[in-house]
């Protein structure tokens, strides 16, 4: 029997249990006391340093976007090649560039004046006073819907030393300390494969008052080198592997985060199909980020997987999909 | 997958002016006229390059010293080995009765484009405008063809003035069609302004700086639309040049801040 037939008759059975007007399926998230109308993010470092990017990215589906991750200070990030796709994914090392935090946060004013979807503000620093400060400072400025702080950069080691990522304890103090700044925003930390145990951390964040977790950021860091002349091709010599080629890591990280925290998942990593979302859903995500994705799928990814996780709900007659959330758990 | 990284000894390089040559490459990769390609320059860095030509057994790109890397591309011989990706983002079409129209180094894709044009065996004239004759990329080659119309701001080749100065005439002396423009932001602004006076359609070739050339860092979304320079353009259309608020602005720099003033550099 074709997929199609199949597909067909699972359309007839769900139709067959709905009596009345059958009410169409909802795609809305709640995210850490935010209501995404779709689970889908844009991820941070994508699209994510203008208004006018951010919008357009709304506009394509997505239930909430992420700002390119902002410092205290404007950094003009590594030289290029900086993303370098590869035949399964991305390295990159763009290396933290972005406009500082006044810049952006005229950005986020500009998006917010112009579009309801909601806004995550992505930020970073090099010690725990610097991400407290710069929470402090943003948030005086503008008011996101959720605070996310990246702890874990994989491509500014030299400079910024070990990722904080790795350090569970460090992840504790780190989203305490912006907690206290956070003006009572919501704050979730964005974590890396980086570390001995992703529960460990997990369950650090969430104890010192994280609403929420990302998992994960890009992964490494890796390296590609030109056989020819020899070097490595990217400017920074490494950088953060995303794309298709980390989606079993991310599916398996937010497996294990959903069974070591109760607060919400942000599932991001290799997301390049709808049916990639539903993976990390069915593994425990809330919602679920989109970035290197776009590269392959265009900005139509996110139309695509909203009507696909639609489809799914409306042939299951489920009504949202907090029926899937974590069902591969059993 | 061409947005690879493929490393390729430099064949020729052709010295047009002081500052402004022509590297012959081989060609591993196709692109359209006004698609851009990237360069890489081992332990420098690596920018975008509109092709200038094509030819039998090499793709060709023109280069003006304006930075640091343009400085160093320029001190390159051949067979010291550069990357290329691409091609990246959508060019001109191929449109009968055409008219070029470029600004400096901005001339050197409008080659490529008539080298398509004479291909395809379509018609077309040419605007070549420059602040002076060094600036001139193919000036000889300009020289000779009767299709082409010279423009230096000092008088130093072809007529004085500004290359707008013959845009008048030219919109007048056909049947409406397409103005093609490549060069600094003011000539295009102003191209497409005439275009749209006189019922032309217009494609126009424009800048900004640029990390990934595959839609993704954001470096080059254009205010007002979020439309990404590298992917929906560097070539635009009227419709695409729509909603767009950044017109005439400095370029956002490689932190993505936008400079008060001052020219973007590269």
């Amino acid at each position: 029997m074709s997929p199609h037939l199949s597909t067909d008759r699972h359309r007839a059975a769900a139709g067959d249990r709905v009596t009345g007007p059958p009410t169409p399926p909802s795609l809305a998230v709640r995210l850490a006391g935010v209501t995404l109308a779709s689970p889908l993010v844009l991820a941070s470092g994508v699209m994510g340093l203008s208004a006018s990017s951010l919008e357009r990215v709304a506009a394509a589906g997505a239930g909430a976007v992420t700002t390119k991750s902002c410092g205290l200070e404007e950094r003009q990030g590594h030289p290029c090649p900086a993303i370098l796709p590869f035949a399964h994914g991305l390295l990159n090392a763009v290396g933290l560039a972005n406009p500082g935090l006044d810049e952006m946060a005229a950005e986020i004013a500009a998006f917010q004046a112009r579009t309801p979807v909601p806004l995550i503000a992505s930020i970073f620093a090099k010690n725990e006073a610097g991400f407290a400060e710069a929470a402090g400072r943003l948030l005086e400025r503008v008011t996101p819907a959720l605070l996310e702080v990246n702890v874990s950069c994989p491509n500014v080691a030299s400079e910024f030393g070990q990722p904080f990522a790795a350090d569970a304890d460090a992840c504790g103090r780190i989203t305490a300390a912006v907690k206290a700044r956070a003006r009572g925003i919501p704050v979730a930390v964005k974590l890396s494969l980086q570390c001995p145990s992703l529960a460990h951390v997990g369950r650090a964040c969430q104890d010192a008052g994280a609403d929420a977790l990302t998992a994960i950021n890009s992964v490494g860091p890796g390296m590609l080198i030109d056989i020819d002349v020899r070097r490595p091709i990217l400017a920074n010599q490494v950088g953060g592997l995303s794309g298709a080629a980390i989606l079993p890591l991310a599916v398996r990280a937010v497996w294990d985060l959903f069974q070591a925290v109760t607060i919400p998942i942000i599932g991001t990593g290799g997301v390049t199909r709808p049916e990639d979302a539903l993976q990390l859903i069915l593994a425990g995500a809330t919602a679920v980020g989109i970035g290197t994705g776009i590269y392959t799928g265009g900005l139509e990814l996110f139309a695509a997987t909203n009507a696909f996780l639609a489809d799914r709900l409306a042939h299951g007659g489920l009504p949202s999909l907090d029926a899937l959330r974590g069902a591969a758990h059993g | 997958m061409a947005d690879t990284m493929q490393t390729v000894p430099i064949l020729e390089v052709i010295a047009h002016h002081a500052g402004l040559k022509s590297f012959l490459l081989p060609p591993v990769l196709e692109a359209e006229p006004g698609q851009f390609v990237t360069v890489w320059l081992p332990g420098v860095d690596e920018k975008p390059f509109a092709l200038s030509g094509r030819r039998p057994h090499a793709l060709e790109i023109t280069v003006k010293a304006v930075g640091p890397f343009t400085r160093r591309l320029l001190e390159a011989r051949p067979g010291d080995r550069v990357g290329l990706r691409g091609p990246f983002g959508r060019g001109f079409s191929l449109t009968g009765g055409a008219v070029l129209v470029g600004g400096g180094i901005g001339n050197a894709p409008l080659r490529f484009l008539a080298q398509r044009l004479d291909e395809a065996g379509l018609p077309f004239s040419w605007l070549a405008g420059a602040r002076q004759a060094a600036d001139l990329p193919f000036e000889a080659y300009l020289q000779r063809d009767p299709r082409v119309r010279i423009f230096t701001d000092d008088g130093s080749a072809g007529t004085a003035g500004p290359v707008t100065v013959g845009l008048a005439t030219a919109l007048a002396s056909g049947p409406a069609a397409v103005v093609c423009g490549a060069g600094p932001e003011p000539m295009l602004l102003a191209l497409r302004e005439a275009a749209r006076r006189a019922g032309w359609r217009a494609e126009l070739s424009f800048e900004r700086y640029m990390k990934c050339g595959i839609g993704l860092c954001g470096q080059c979304c254009l205010d007002g639309s979020g439309l990404r320079l590298c992917v929906e353009g560097p070539v635009l259309d009227e419709a695409a040049m729509q909603g767009v608020t950044e017109w005439g602005l400095p370029h956002r720099g490689p932190s993505g801040r936008r400079p008060s003033a001052g020219p973007p550099s590269r």
